[in-house]
């Protein structure tokens, strides 16, 4: 019995000693952390996507009936983005948010749709997709989901 | 709701300053005076059973065969079809969308084609291009009552923002289109304002405790949402005023939705609209079994409609929301009794 304690402990201390060395080389290896100031200016980048978005979804401009997406989609409640993708019945596929949008656009909104890639549909995303931050990841899920509650302001920083 | 709000609270608080502001107005109610506290138990005045109908929100656009249009011309020949005939017609507000002239005066063409009256109240919609001009040379005045077969009607201009336009040198259509967004951050708290807060006070002063009150405003009189201004400012001092009633039903439009609450001795109901659904916010309904089902995006008539309130001889009501399509649950597809 004593025996196998050692040997274990020995073990143990030799697993110790190579992870300690592999985390030492990992460390040695790893770029090195990225400042503060670009971490803000990523953070920034996005929240002028998010701006952006929040101008598109708020503009008649996409459509031409005068109706925004906001009409509907107040601080961009009930486009459930935490859902996508799944089937739905207007698109008749199983679909994306971004697909949605679009039909949005065409049929309520009697627009002209976004190319899917495009900077104004990634902002528009950007727009929705931060207005549920938080919201778990429920595919298919099939009720109206709220957005974050908002008290004052835009409901992000915006500048 | 039941539990005291923020709002709530800020009102009672504010209580003792606004009954000086308002002298006389706050003299305690029969029932408060026999401490009854809660609903004065008092029978209230029999009446002659009747039915009124109720639309709202058609947010019209200047742009000619929009479907809203033909919603509301839907909705209109709705009425008509109802029976027994409601004896008039009440509209909450936002017929047009951008308080356009030619929005407002296309909705009264609409409007016109009901077989009985109507009286109507502004809401942000038809009022801040030109401060409610055009929508006061159409339709009146803004604030008005009536009595019929033993009920008072009230319906008042809840849409009322301190001006946060004059500073920043907004134009009135830079004005009128930020009111047009309903989670408008710099646009300020709706409510109807002292001077028709002195008004209702002065209308309600000969009117007996015992006599059914109904009111009508475009946003709600209590709290619900207030970031899309689902909330009137200065409800808790309506519902002051109004308190000494042994019940008022309180209708208003804004929420493009089935919604339901009361506070003492007001019940309130949300409307159906012409236009569009607003989906729920994110708030815990008091009452979560007066909702309707979310809507299809592709039928755009879902969750939309109008609304027939039938009136018994003691004042129980059954409002009716006649939605167009089919998300009504089963407890209140034949009516609600208020």
């Amino acid at each position: 019995m004593k025996k196998v304690r050692k040997i274990s402990f020995t073990a143990a201390a030799s697993v110790i000693v190579v992870s300690s060395a592999l985390i030492v080389a990992s460390m040695a290896q790893a770029k090195p952390p990225r400042s503060e100031t670009q971490v803000a200016q990523e953070r920034a980048a996005l929240m002028t996507a998010v701006a952006k978005g929040d101008d598109l979804w708020h503009s008649a401009k996409l459509g031409n009936n005068g109706l925004a997406c906001a009409n509907c989609h107040p601080d961009g409640s009930a486009s459930n983005v935490h859902t996508w993708p799944k089937f739905q019945t207007n698109l008749g596929k199983v679909g994306t948010l971004r697909e949605m949008i679009n039909w949005c656009i065409a049929v309520p909104m009697q627009g002209r749709i976004l190319e899917s890639d495009s900077e104004e549909m990634i902002a528009m995303e950007a727009y929705a997709t931060y207005t549920h931050r938080g919201v778990a990841i429920a595919p298919a899920k099939d009720e109206q989901h709220p957005a974050v509650p908002v008290v004052s302001g835009p409901g992000y920083p915006r500048h | 709701m039941k539990k005291i709000s923020r709002r709530q609270f800020l009102g009672m608080t504010t209580k003792a300053g606004a009954a000086t502001m308002f002298a006389g107005i706050f003299a305690p109610s029969a029932s408060s005076m026999l401490g009854l506290g809660g609903v004065a138990e008092a029978a209230t005045k029999k009446i002659k059973p009747f039915n009124f109908a109720v639309l709202t929100d058609a947010h019209l656009y200047d742009i000619a065969d929009h479907k809203f249009d033909h919603i509301l011309e839907k909705a209109v020949a709705d009425v008509n079809s109802i029976k027994p005939r409601p004896d008039f017609v009440l509209y909450a507000g936002d017929l047009g969308q951008s308080g356009k002239k030619a929005e407002l005066v296309k909705g009264k063409k609409i409007l016109d084609k009901l077989k009985m009256p109507y009286k109507i109240i502004p809401g942000e919609h038809d009022y801040y291009l030109d401060m409610g001009k055009a929508w006061r040379k159409l339709f009146g005045d803004e604030h008005w009552s009536f009595n019929h077969n033993g009920v008072h009607f009230i319906g008042m201009n809840s849409i009322l923002v301190p001006d946060f336009w004059t500073l920043k040198k907004l134009t009135p259509k830079e004005r009128m289109h930020m009111m047009e967004e309903l989670e408008c951050h710099n646009c300020g708290a709706w409510g109807v304002g002292e001077k028709q807060l002195n008004w209702l006070a002065r209308d309600v002063k000969r009117v007996s405790p015992d006599t059914p009150v109904v009111i009508m405003t475009h946003s709600p009189l209590w709290d619900y949402y207030p970031r899309w201004n689902f909330q009137t400012y200065d409800a808790p001092e309506i519902r002051e005023i109004l308190r000494k009633f042994d019940k008022v039903i309180s209708i208003h439009g804004h929420v493009h939705q089935v919604v339901y609450n009361e506070i003492d001795n007001m019940r309130s109901c949300g409307l159906l609209s012409t236009s569009w659904p607003w989906p729920y916010p994110p708030v815990e309904l008091e009452y979560p079994h007066i909702k309707q089902r979310r809507a299809d995006p592709g039928d755009f008539e879902d969750g939309l409609g109008g609304h027939d309130i039938a009136l018994n001889a003691d004042f129980d009501a059954i409002v009716h929301w006649r939605e167009f399509s089919d998300l009504l649950p089963d407890n209140i597809k034949k009516g609600l009794k208020v």
